[in-house]
């Protein structure tokens, strides 16, 4: 490129440890290994977040009760995607629903399989389709179809 | 706090995509000897500077300071702010603070984007870095093909949940989308110092763009732009002395809330389309300057529009109309510059995006309206009080000014 140089080398990014604490992601990950969601709930207010951070963003106080959440829930909002990240066009259009699982109060994003574009909508009911092997990764989750 | 007025506002010549005849600081120094020109102020008339840019995007750090000598701030206070999309309303309340706190008789707002010098995904991927981090190692796939958390798109991805969300919620269609896009391309032909003109501009042309992440079409999104614009605020005893037109400053708000999609480790627990410091910062704003009803009193709005949806979306937030009530203005012709309720006649930011301006073009827009110095995009109707808005960060920053003809009672 003519406008552009490129310098060679590397970029040590941190992984910026989080206080999590076995809490919060870490918990999520160790159950999806055993098909479940597991969040934390406020013991004040009764909000379920997940994944759970270790203060209540209502509240404004610690939490760490875990509270499980269904992997069935509903479309909040979404899009479809036809190019990817550099704007090169996909082979295939990408559904990418933010659905708020059942018992949950937080909203997780994700992508959806066995429909249709122009059949996804806002409030439509859909469930978790699990890896056939879990190993504890976000990945376990590997997509969201229609109920 | 004392009153303060806008007395002089400074653009480059173009804003474009490659301003490759000067470097960032040349093109800054244009902005700021227009500001002076303009204003017939000198150098030395300026007390203090404050400064804005988007961190990042340029791969340029200290931009304030490379700028200094350019903005002829040697030996003078400088502040700069990075808040995102806002930065340019957040440089003027800066130097809004200076004049109404009595800190400096004279500020100078400085603001600039040079968008062909740098990499704007790279920049916007800085935002989330850390959670990035941390989530890669959980798993997540940034190409956006599977997974919990999956994400594909840059911003337009982001974005286009909460334009999805806000067509669920209003009523709105995807038509009303290409409705105000075109509206604003024809507005911005009139205007000298926009981006992406086209007098032609229809809703049907703009539904021939492709589809990026829908409902989010290549014609709904903002341009990348090169370009500064100044702003020079001055307290009202200097300002009787220096301007024969002043936009006075009847309020000023800003606020944050949870960072709604790009929150990834402690989850989303906000619609993107809620926008809820679009509506406390208008409140407080409307509150500071004597308004009870803006859909009464504000005669002209500058809205912060990245992407098209958001003019239709933010009016509702605002108060300029009731939720499910913008996209039924725009069918009946109200949001044009004849119209009641006029908007964006500068073709707004989804015309014009040099970043660090925006912001500020949305207030200096405003002024120009206001002074009825806005030449053949100046509105139809007589404009006493004007709001400018300001979006950005991640997803959940605004920030409000008002802006009238005469100055507040204190
Ligand atoms: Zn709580």
């Amino acid at each position: 490129m003519e406008e552009t140089k490129v310098v060679t080398g590397a970029w040590e990014l941190s992984t910026f440890k989080f206080n999590i604490e076995g809490r919060g992601l870490q918990l999520m990950l160790k159950h999806m290994k055993d098909r479940k969601l597991m969040g934390i709930k406020c013991h004040q207010c009764g909000t379920v977040y997940l994944p759970g951070p270790f203060y209540c963003r209502k509240c404004h106080i610690r939490i760490d009760e875990p509270a499980e959440v269904s992997d069935h829930g509903q479309v909040m909002t979404f899009t479809i995607g036809y190019a990817d990240v550099r704007g090169n066009p996909l082979d295939e259009p990408r559904i990418a629903p933010i659905v708020k699982l059942d018992g949950c109060d937080s909203w997780i994003m994700g992508v959806m399989q066995g429909c249709a574009p122009e059949d996804v909508h806002v409030g439509m009911r859909v469930k978790v389709h699990w890896a056939e092997e879990t190993t504890g990764s976000l990945q376990d989750m590997q997509y969201f179809v229609p109920e | 706090m004392r009153n303060v007025g806008i007395i002089g506002i400074g653009y480059t010549p173009v804003f474009v995509s490659k301003r490759k005849d000067v470097s960032i600081v040349e093109m800054i120094s244009e902005a700021v000897d227009a500001g002076l020109k303009n204003t017939g102020l000198a150098p030395e008339d300026i007390d203090a500077y404050v400064f804005g840019n988007m961190a990042t995007f340029e791969g340029v750090n200290m931009p304030h300071l490379w700028a200094t000598e350019h903005m002829h701030a040697r030996g003078k206070p400088i502040m700069r702010f990075a808040t995102g999309g806002t930065i340019g309303m957040a440089a003027f309340h800066g130097a809004y603070y200076h004049v109404a706190s009595g800190m400096a008789d004279i500020a100078m707002a400085v603001t600039y984007e040079k968008h062909s010098e740098g990499d704007a995904q790279v920049g916007l991927m800085g935002i989330i870095t850390p959670e990035l981090m941390a989530m890669l190692s959980a798993g997540i796939d940034v190409t956006g093909q599977s997974g919990m958390g999956a994400i594909g798109g840059g911003s337009a991805g982001g974005i286009s949940f909460q334009a999805s969300s806000y067509l669920h919620r209003s009523g709105a269609g995807i038509e009303h989308i290409d409705a105000i896009a075109a509206m604003e391309r024809r507005n911005a032909a009139k205007n000298p110092y926009a981006h992406l003109k086209d007098p032609e501009a229809t809703a049907e042309k703009i539904a021939q763009t492709p589809m990026v992440s829908w409902p989010i079409r290549f014609g709904h999104i903002c341009p990348t732009t090169d370009g500064a614009t100044v702003c020079i605020l001055a307290s009202e005893e200097k300002a009787a002395k220096i301007a024969d037109k002043v936009a006075w400053v009847l309020g000023v708000a800003n606020c944050a809330s949870d960072a709604t999609t790009a929150n990834l480790i402690d989850s989303q627990i906000t619609d993107p389309a809620e926008q809820l410091p679009a509506i406390m910062a208008s409140k407080k704003a409307c509150e500071r300057a004597g308004i009870e009803d803006p859909k009464k009193e504000i005669d002209y709005v500058e809205i912060y529009n990245g992407f098209a949806h958001q003019t239709l979306m933010y009016l509702e937030k605002v108060g300029m109309c009731e939720v499910g009530e913008a996209h039924k203005l725009l069918e009946a012709g109200e949001l044009e510059m004849n119209g009641r309720c006029p908007v964006n006649a500068s073709g707004g930011v989804v015309s014009t995006n040099s970043i660090g301006t925006s912001a500020l073009n949305r207030v200096t827009e405003c002024a120009l309206q206001i002074m009825g110095q806005a030449g053949e995009h100046q509105v139809e109707k007589e404009v006493h009080k004007a709001m400018a808005h300001g979006w950005g960060g991640l997803m959940q920053y605004c920030t409000i000014t008002i802006l009238g003809d005469k100055p507040k009672k204190l």
